[in-house]
């Protein structure tokens, strides 16, 4: 548990979109079933006195602190609002946003966690799935009857990769403490580095798996931080150069980034490098 | 979205950056155009998206008198492969000296950074592995809307304080145009003062709405048509087709093809909660694809819904042989659906990747 927990209260802007109203339900089903507190008001601006699932929808995230205790945001705004949005949250003293919007100019990314910054608010993404911890807590959109409580942390930067290999651990029996999708955008807030260091402090946390794709250094920079025993996948070893694979980051530009010398760099620091992601929950057993 | 050169200098006028006085010439356009009012030495420019466009032959120096031919000549030849629609032709400048600037992002920092040489009009690159010490960086917070005085200082060091304008507005395209990189390369001073000899934008393909640009040219055609039915799609040049859902699932499923000894044809993301009709036109897609011999899907449903998929590869009905693997929501029903009609599926992503690798051998 690294964001949250049961009694995590969290609100969801962006509440009466069709992936917002859909995954409100989700989270709650989810809450639920393991006794949290989960989505407690939405917020769409000109939306407020409706009700999605049984959830009162606000006009801006102040109206809806006035009446509900929450500390954390699930943001599904449209990529042209959602800058705006994740500041809304962040100076309305919310501690973390979790961006799960996809195709927001990266300008307004930039400034939107910087500013996020100034006001302590920390934001996971954006264009990711979220994050749970299995038993506890669930923000965003991952599946979460492939997850199972236990003690390996997952940060990825992709979705249905994530899945995979959530799916691998768990039916190997190796259950996961708090599993983060820190999005697959050129610039994020939560970075490797962050998650890594939260893992470090939390005492459920035993051992780490980090899935990665090409472009960027931002899996080096991560691994080279952490003291936990890690096992790293990257994604993208035969991606070719300056195409785009899908997310905005998984690019290989100018030498930089690519699957080859970033498994190289890994491995050169001692880090353990799974070849598919099947080989992952063998990896994961020798060092835990 | 990579911008021309002729479209970058276009916005750098706006901003204040001085480009050379020049003309913007069509194939189309009469032939017969007058270069006389630039000079009596011009430079004719091939408006293409190649690296290397000097040495291939996309850039000649002549008199104004020899321009038209010139011309002529560059429009019917293609550089490196690409024909030429569009040629600048400018005056040439009288150049004193070459300076490199450009303003990209600093993904770990989260920030703009500023790059600056003053050994400009040469590969960057090169530059930057032979003396790490001529390229200077500076990151800008991105709350910042102007550069520091400081920050030029620092930067500039010995080199003339009249390039500091020009970088500061740089900075301002940057921001206003949803830059992912500015460059001017080279920055030259004259006689007459500093020019952007050179120009190079990328517009953020996230931005590209606000910034007026309805179609993006950097992708194929299939690729477009791809975006348009909300798809992730990339040609590759195997036989291969590959369908998968989320973008490290299916980039990852092209590594355990190559991993195999095959070769995928195409990178393409559905994307999440993908219907009967967006896989339908997915497998259609990647069927048209020439010499796609052999289709992988590999599908993890969580929104997306395992009944639907499996419709949907059922009615785009293609000739090529499709192997599934379908995991997750509505599992059992979308294995049903698939079985009647005698699909081949599998259980994991590796087992698919082999027996299509297998089919193609």
């Amino acid at each position: 548990m690294i964001y949250g927990d049961k009694n995590t209260g969290v609100i969801v802007q962006g509440a009466t979109g069709r992936q917002g109203a859909f995954h409100i339900d989700l989270m709650n089903r989810y809450s639920e079933s393991v006794g949290g507190k989960g989505v407690v008001a939405g917020v769409t601006p000109g939306k407020g006195g409706q009700e999605i699932h049984g959830v009162p929808v606000y006009n801006s995230v102040r109206e809806a602190l006035l009446e509900h205790d929450a500390s954390v945001s699930v943001l599904f705004v449209p990529g042209f609002a959602a800058g705006d949005s994740i500041m809304e949250a962040a100076y309305n003293g919310l501690e973390l946003v979790v961006a799960i919007t996809e195709h927001i100019p990266v300008h307004d990314t930039m400034r939107a966690i910087s500013y996020a910054g100034l006001e302590g608010c920390s934001v996971i993404g954006p264009n990711c799935p979220g994050t749970m911890s299995p038993g506890e807590l669930k923000l965003g959109i991952m599946p979460a009857q492939l997850a199972m409580r236990g003690n390996v942390g997952v940060i990825s930067r992709s979705g249905t990769l994530t899945y995979e290999v959530v799916n691998e651990l768990s039916r190997a029996e190796i259950g996961q403490s708090t599993i983060v999708g820190i999005g697959g955008d050129p610039v994020i807030g939560e970075t490797f580095v962050n998650v890594l260091e939260r893992f470090e402090k939390d005492p459920e946390t035993k051992a780490v798996v980090l899935i990665g794709e090409v472009g960027g250094n931002l899996e080096e920079e991560g691994a080279s931080f952490s003291n936990l025993p890690l096992v790293t996948y990257i994604a993208g070893v035969s991606a070719p150069p300056e195409k785009r694979m899908g997310h905005a980051g998984a690019i290989v530009a100018g030498g930089e980034g690519d699957a080859g010398s970033k498994i190289r760099r890994l491995e050169s620091i001692g880090i353990t490098v799974a070849e598919k992601p099947s080989d992952i929950p063998v990896l994961v057993r020798e060092i835990l | 979205m990579k911008l021309l050169e002729y479209e970058a200098k276009d916005i750098f006028k706006k901003y204040g950056i001085p480009v050379a006085e020049g003309l913007v010439v069509k194939k189309t356009d009469d032939p017969g155009i007058n270069v006389c009012n630039l000079g009596d030495e011009v430079v004719i420019k091939a408006q293409v998206d190649v690296g290397g466009r000097g040495k291939a032959g996309g850039v000649v120096i002549c008199s104004a008198g020899e321009a038209q031919d010139r011309i002529r000549e560059m429009f019917v030849r293609d550089i490196k492969g690409i024909p030429v629609e569009t040629i600048l032709v400018e005056e040439k400048l009288p150049i004193t000296d070459e300076y490199y600037v450009s303003i990209t992002l600093d993904r770990s920092k989260k920030a703009p950074v500023i790059l600056f040489s003053a050994e400009g009009g040469v590969d960057i690159e090169e530059t930057a592995k032979k003396n790490p010490d001529a390229l200077r960086r500076v990151r800008v917070s991105p709350m910042l809307d102007d550069i520091p005085d400081f920050m030029m200082r620092e930067m500039l060091r010995d080199s003339p304080k009249e390039l500091s304008a020009v970088v500061k507005s740089l900075y301002r395209v940057f921001c206003k145009s949803d830059a992912t990189l500015a460059e001017i390369n080279p920055l030259v001073t004259t006689e007459k003062g500093v020019y952007a000899a050179d120009a190079k934008i990328i517009v953020d393909d996230n931005a590209l709405n606000r910034q007026g640009i309805s179609v993006n040219r950097d992708l194929t055609e299939r690729e477009r048509l791809a975006e348009e039915l909300g798809f992730s799609y990339v040609e590759l040049e195997g036989s291969i087709g590959v369908i998968g859902n989320g973008a490290g699932l299916t980039m990852s499923t092209l590594d355990m093809i190559e991993y195999y000894g095959g070769k995928a044809a195409n990178f393409l993301d559905v994307g999440g909660g993908a219907d009967r009709a967006r896989v339908c036109s997915a497998v259609k897609l990647v069927a048209g694809m020439e010499g796609v011999e052999v289709i992988v899907v590999n599908l993890l449903g969580g929104i997306t819904r395992c009944d639907e998929v499996a419709a949907g590869i059922v009615e785009a009905g293609v000739p090529q042989k499709v192997v599934v693997r379908l995991a997750g929501t509505n599992e059992a029903e979308g294995k049903r659906i698939l079985s009647e009609k005698g699909y081949q599926m599998l259980d994991s992503m590796e087992e698919v990747v082999k027996f299509a690798v297998g089919e193609v051998a």
